[in-house]
């Protein structure tokens, strides 16, 4: 199973994942011809704020069984079986957001998409940018991505990363001292400073 | 427009302090205007590359960023890491700032110059016995000499300053032997105003200065030179002209706002246009013809710093500081805002939109669109403020009273505190004030300067601190949006001595000053530093053995890392309550916050929370007590 795979501590809240969702579902697919055209391409992918000025980056999980295919009541949802992505089929969509209700991660909006012509608001949500991964790249957000926060790949090989973190935390029993992933000093340093601020207010 | 009214008010008073600005800033919400809270909010969250200053946009190869985690990249295009890159926009921030307060500077020069040429309508020379000081100091004979011939002589000595033939600016002489040397030895003794600034976007360039080190002490110089230099200027050519502070009480926050009076706010930065206003305000044809329209007068109301000037100067009612830019608007009793420079809201013509509000800009380097231009020179300058104000009265009669609610109970406080002023009223020398601080009577001074800054409440950093300081018997000195903050919030009256720790209230009392010395505007930040001067020379010590601190709680502007760095320079130890951009360089960090003791004996730190910065500031204070061995 692939997977764009989140790791909400290294997110730095850059938003680079967002501008490039947006570029690659734009008609141009350059962030020159994306910013002039009539149906301005929406992120997909949401860099939502929390607390502490810290952000989660929050996008289409492509679950299976997905909810979302559940519940839509005219079948625009499909799922692509070669990546396993959960397809929205633009022309059926019927906007009644009924899946949005469904969906456990709230990552659905609805926007106009330069994909169809018709002038009404569909689900524009993640499309695991099937066609890139079709012609071999990796999804638009992870390859944005400079931090590590968006990884993709076999998602039982990045779970993996997260269990050896665990297992030496576990193995040097000293808690919090050992942070894994490590942020560098300098990081905590300023996030210190983003909570002590963010506390204040 | 609020639909929960309790909820609304738990929002705004996580925004700020002052209960004037609460009431108003509730009546915003309710008007729909769009504030800098809300677009801060949206604004969230704000990219980490940035935030730590490893995102570099000089050149057409990036833009670039190195990763913070440690991962790749570690390099931009070009091969600078990270702390290279933090360094140069750090230097790049902090030479706008030095920019902006020199080149104002420059402009009250230049009215000086004006004026003694006879070119300048409706200025004089206000002050000949600082005339006399400042031309004695750069060699100008002043015996038997009109003032208008010396001021003209003086004005270019001064506009040479910002030029590259000398190699020296005169008004470093004024540091203390000791703080002069150590600038030789770091080499960092400014050489013109202009040439560091034009010098420092030379070495951002890419492929000049690849030496984070190098380049942060060029950025010492440069903020030096505005010190020392442009902001120095500023004030004495301002001095001269409109005259020295002395003492005066006056009425301070949004409530200074008239209901009946055809109001006009005076926003930015530069007294050449505000002082005219206010002379042109007292023309019996205007008062007559703002009494035909139906007003009972003209109320002029400062905000940020020109309101500083005029406050200091005049006793000119100050409406509020850079935050309260919008909310005065929402008031809905604003006929004008004049505006010069610097800390004007790109929005606020839109603001202005929401009501009757006319905003006219002033100033070629400042135009926004909206506004009504009225270019303003001095040589046409008293007509145009006439003609300014004229429209203001005009647009009485669009004033909407079913909009207007203005907040009562102005504040009272004490300004002109002038560095002039405070050793006069000493006694003319600084003597008593070492005999409080050698008796333990007062700690030490800080000085607490700086803007506002949405990523904390409004006031909360600049007030919190400023009663935490006093309370441990720690005078404070405050100029900008600081000082705005504490006499808002009623620190700045001989009676605040009651929140001062014994020895300081007790100093306070005998000189009936209060705990909290409004000094001025953002570059009146210079008078701190003749203040610190005076009292080293006359310990004949530098400024860095004084028990002195800096701190800027709410600090926004490039103008206040300039401000910071002069202070460290100059060899006083700055406490910032909002991070400068440097964090993604553990060395740069380093530098600032450590090794530069070794350089100015003084450093940076960086506490958000006002409590624990007065610990800080009280330590220090301690050490070099310690160090003075008393």
């Amino acid at each position: 199973m692939q997977t764009v795979f989140v790791r909400p501590e290294l997110c730095v809240c850059c938003r680079h994942c967002e501008v490039a969702c947006a570029v690659e579902h734009s008609q141009s697919k350059t962030i020159f011809g994306a910013i002039g055209e009539e149906r301005i391409s929406q992120p997909r992918i949401h860099v939502e704020p929390g607390i502490d000025y810290l952000a989660f980056p929050n996008r289409c999980r492509h679950c299976d069984p997905a909810p979302c295919m559940q519940v839509c009541p005219t079948d625009a949802l499909v799922r692509d079986k070669p990546t396993g992505s959960v397809i929205v089929q633009y022309p059926l969509c019927i906007g009644c957001a009924v899946c949005a209700m469904a969906c456990p991660f709230g990552i659905i909006t609805f926007h106009r998409v330069s994909q169809i012509s018709a002038d009404r608001d569909v689900n524009a949500k993640c499309d695991n940018c099937i066609e890139r991964q079709k012609a071999g790249k990796i999804p638009a957000c992870a390859e944005a991505c400079k931090t590590g926060a968006l990884e993709f790949g076999d998602a039982n090989d990045l779970i993996r990363v997260s269990r050896k973190d665990f297992t030496l935390r576990m193995l040097k029993s000293e808690g919090t001292d050992v942070e894994v992933p490590r942020i560098p000093e300098n990081v905590r340093a300023f996030r210190a400073i983003l909570k002590e601020l963010a506390e204040m207010s | 427009m609020i639909n929960n009214l309790p909820e609304a008010q738990k929002i705004v008073k996580n925004r700020m302090l002052d209960r004037a600005d609460q009431e108003t800033a509730i009546k915003a919400m309710d008007d729909g205007v769009e504030t800098v809270w809300d677009r801060f909010a949206s604004q969230q969250p704000q990219c980490g590359f940035g935030n730590l200053g490893v995102c570099c946009n000089r050149c057409a190869m990036g833009p670039c960023r190195t990763e913070p985690f440690g991962k790749k990249p570690t390099r931009g295009v070009c091969g600078a890491e990270a702390d290279l890159i933090v360094a140069r926009n750090l230097l790049d921030d902090l030479t706008t700032g030095a920019a902006a307060h020199s080149d104002h500077g420059r402009e009250v020069v230049e009215a000086m110059l004006a004026t003694s040429e006879g070119r300048a309508q409706g200025y004089q020379i206000h002050d000949e016995g600082k005339l006399h000081v400042v031309a004695t100091e750069y060699g100008i004979k002043t015996a038997g000499r009109k003032k208008e011939e010396i001021a003209g002589e003086l004005a270019r000595a001064l506009l040479e300053e910002y030029g590259t033939l000398k190699n020296r600016i005169q008004m470093t002489e004024r540091a203390p032997q000791k703080t002069k040397d150590a600038w030789k030895k770091a080499g960092i003794m400014p050489r013109s105003v202009d040439r560091e600034i034009v010098e420092a976007m030379h070495r951002i360039h890419m492929g000049v200065d690849s030496d984070y080190t190098n380049i942060l002490l060029h950025a010492m110089r440069t903020a030096l030179s505005d010190g020392w230099g442009g902001s120095m200027m500023g004030t004495d050519a301002s001095d001269i002209l409109f005259g020295t502070p002395t003492p005066l009480k006056a009425w301070i926050n949004l409530a200074t706002i008239s209901r009946d009076k055809v109001n006009i706010v005076l926003h930015g930065h530069n007294p050449v246009l505000s002082d005219m206003i206010v002379k042109a305000a007292a023309d019996p044809g205007l008062v007559k013809r703002a009494k035909d329209a139906g007003a009972a007068g003209i109320n002029l109301a400062g905000m940020c710093c020109t309101g500083n000037e005029l406050l200091m100067r005049h006793g000119i009612p100050l409406a509020g500081s850079f935050f309260d830019q919008e909310l005065v608007i929402a008031t809905g009793a604003i006929e004008a805002m004049v505006i010069d420079y610097q800390c004007i809201f790109p929005a606020v013509t839109q603001t202005a939109g929401c009501y009757h509000t006319k905003v006219v800009t002033t100033s070629r380097k400042a135009k926004i669109p909206g506004s009504i231009y009225k270019e303003f020179r001095p040589e046409n300058a008293y007509d145009t403020a006439k003609e300014i104000i004229g429209l203001a009265i005009d647009n009485f009669a669009n004033r909407n009273p079913d909009r207007v609610r203005i907040p009562d109970k102005p504040m009272q406080l004490m300004s002109g505190f002038s560095e002039e002023a405070i050793r006069k009223a000493l006694g003319g020398t600084y003597k008593p004030l070492i005999d409080a601080i050698v008796a333990g009577k007062i700690k030490g001074a800080v000085g607490i300067v700086g803007c506002n800054n949405p990523k904390i409440k409004q006031d909360y950093g600049h007030v919190t601190l400023a009663k935490e300081l006093i309370r441990r018997d720690i005078l404070v000195v405050e100029t900008g949006c600081a000082a705005i903050a504490c006499g808002k919030a009623g620190l700045l009256v001989p009676e605040a001595a009651d929140m001062a720790g014994p020895g300081l209230k007790s100093v306070c009392n005998a000189l009936g000053i209060p705990p909290v010395l409004h000094m001025g505007s953002c570059v009146d930040c210079s008078r701190i530093l003749v203040l610190a001067a005076n009292i080293a020379k006359e310990l004949n010590v530098g400024i860095s053995d004084l028990p002195l601190g800096g701190a800027a709680p709410e600090w926004y502007s490039q103008k206040a890392i300039s401000i910071g760095t002069y202070f460290v320079a100059s060899g006083v130890y700055t406490v910032l309550g909002i991070a400068p951009k440097i964090f993604g360089s553990k060395n740069v960090v380093n530098l600032l916050a450590a090794q530069l003791n070794g350089v100015v004996n003084a450093t940076f730190a960086i506490e958000p929370d006002p409590v624990k910065a007065a610990d800080l500031l009280e330590a220090e204070i301690n050490r070099k007590r310690k160090a003075l061995g008393i």
